[in-house]
């Protein structure tokens, strides 16, 4: 019964754009964008609850390595014109590598004081994205970023351009994120993540080194949200820095503690709750 | 050679010396009680030992390798274990989680075979869970495997965290205060389990203030007051030593 039930709400969402052309045709579009959004948001929040839920470090960053990655990904998409297949993996290593660069100083305060600092962090980021005009256009924004293109130079290609097609490839992001979030947030390194979260000195006398789990949720919690940056852009096709302000981690953080922080299921619930029903209800 | 070896350890807060030039030595396979009234630098001894505070003078070597203030997390996996004073576990990891989580970093660094999950690593995972289950039923909490550590009595915490503490096998375990503010039977049964542990030739240095229980088992004792070691010897030794009676009791 239970297996049923699973398989029938599989199906539902991977059939969504047939199953909402069907029953609303009028406003299949905005319900396709607002389901796109709602996946993108649920990828997002899975790896901010990596830092948040499940080594306990209340980081406030989280915009600036989503602001990393879409910007990283428009650049070189419309000044360089990498293909989408390489500027996503690109967007997210950049963020990563700026997590990993100020994750050894701001790690190095604890608790009240890390969150100020990444929240710090995120208006710097800000600022800059608004002020270095020559490389992100400040508040003139990147546009013109091109459509996905799916599939490897000199074989068959696949191009992204319809709604539905961008809808596929936000849910398999999730789908993705959410594999590598249940495979980083059980067994042995999911215990690891939650003995420093719980117990940080017996952690230690357990020999974990809890600053290592610390940089390690916190560098591929960055290079997740920089690839959903980078998801982001080419499906608005344009970047500008107020995609990025402390107002999306305010956002995260009600995603996050609304569905339950530290569960997948709780942030996947949450996701959808803040995104889709706040949209479907206004 | 000695096993754990101590050699003028200082520690200072703000002008309080808590620990005053320390020489202590446990050698293989001998069980050491450190006694001492509150505050005389019992447990800021075992933290500077462990990695929990930096020391300000001295060293400290294990099995000739030198641990003066060496991270606690690298003091575990050289084979130190030890418990805490207030009783500690991840209260949100289940009875067996918790033994599990102290002998995996012992095992396996590499991060991409955590993520695979080898075949090796889930071979050393069942027999981690093996472990886990005989120390648990050791110390009578089988039937807590999965219970979260949160909802544990006080007396099982500390028997959970006992438990923990052997789960790597240390070659030297520090106990801080294991039979304080539990019952009389569980006094009794944390002396059968320490005197077992030393009759399978495990290393011992045990803090702790039920002097019955210090009298009873240590092969020698070691007594602080105002950070200065005053006195070392047998049991019987210690009882009788002046020094040791006015630092308790006052002259």
């Amino acid at each position: 019964m239970r297996r049923a039930a699973t398989l029938v709400l599989v199906a539902a969402v991977v059939a969504a754009p047939w199953l909402v052309a069907a029953v609303v045709p009028r406003q299949q579009r905005y319900i396709l964008h607002v389901l796109i959004f709602t996946a993108l948001f649920a990828a997002l929040a899975l790896s901010y609850d990596l830092v948040v839920g499940h080594v306990g470090s209340l980081s406030l960053a989280h915009p600036a390595f989503f602001g990393v990655g879409a910007y990283a990904a428009a650049i070189l998409a419309t000044r360089a014109h990498w293909p989408f297949l390489a500027d996503l993996p690109a967007a997210a290593l950049a963020a990563a590598v700026v997590a990993a660069l100020v994750g050894v100083p701001l790690f190095r305060l604890t608790e009240h004081a890390f969150a100020v600092g990444t929240l710090g962090l995120a208006l710097v980021a800000g600022i800059v994205a608004n002020n270095w005009v020559e490389v992100t256009r400040g508040p003139l924004c990147i546009t013109g970023i091109p459509k996905p293109v799916l599939g490897l130079p000199g074989g068959p290609t696949l191009a992204i351009t319809t709604l539905p097609g961008y809808y596929w490839l936000a849910l398999a992001a999730l789908v993705a994120v959410a594999l590598l979030y249940r495979r980083l947030t059980t067994f042995r390194l999911g215990r690891a993540f939650h003995a420093v979260r719980d117990n940080e000195p017996l952690a230690g006398a357990a020999g974990i080194d809890p600053l290592r789990y610390r940089m390690l949720a916190f560098t591929i919690g960055a290079g997740l949200a920089g690839g959903v940056g980078a998801l982001y852009v080419h499906y608005l096709s344009v970047m500008c820095p107020e995609e990025m302000t402390v107002a999306l981690t305010v956002n995260l953080l009600v995603i996050v503690f609304l569905g339950g922080v530290g569960t997948l299921r709780g942030v996947l619930v949450g996701a959808i709750l803040f995104t889709a029903l706040r949209r479907g209800v206004s | 050679m000695a096993l754990l070896e101590i050699r003028g350890l200082v520690k200072r807060f703000l002008g309080v010396t808590a620990v005053d030039q320390v020489d202590l030595a446990v050698e293989p396979g001998e069980l050491v009680s450190l006694i001492g009234p509150n505050g005389s630098g019992k447990t800021t001894l075992f933290n500077c030992v462990t990695g929990y505070l930096t020391a300000d003078g001295g060293r400290v070597r294990f099995r000739g390798r030198d641990l003066t203030n060496v991270a606690p997390h690298r003091v575990a996996r050289l084979g130190v274990a030890r418990t805490f004073q207030q009783v500690s576990v991840f209260p949100r990891l289940s009875a067996l989680e918790n033994l599990l989580v102290f002998v995996q970093q012992h095992q396996e660094e590499h991060l991409l075979a955590r993520l695979l999950r080898t075949p090796r690593l889930r071979r050393l995972e069942a027999e981690a869970v093996e472990r886990a289950r005989r120390l648990l039923d050791l110390v009578g909490l089988s039937d807590k495997a999965d219970a979260g550590a949160g909802s544990l009595s006080y007396g099982q915490r500390k028997l959970l965290a006992f438990a923990a503490a052997l789960m790597p096998d240390p070659d030297l375990l520090l106990l801080d205060e294991p039979a304080a503010a539990v019952n009389p039977t569980m006094i009794n049964q944390m002396k059968d389990h320490i005197l077992a542990l030393h009759r399978q030739g495990k290393t011992v240095l045990l803090v702790e203030h039920n002097m019955e229980v210090v009298m009873d088992i240590s092969q020698r004792v070691v007594v602080l007051d105002h950070g200065q070691k005053i006195a070392e010897g047998s049991p019987e030794a210690i009882r009788r030593d002046s020094r040791v009676i006015e630092a308790y009791f006052g002259r």
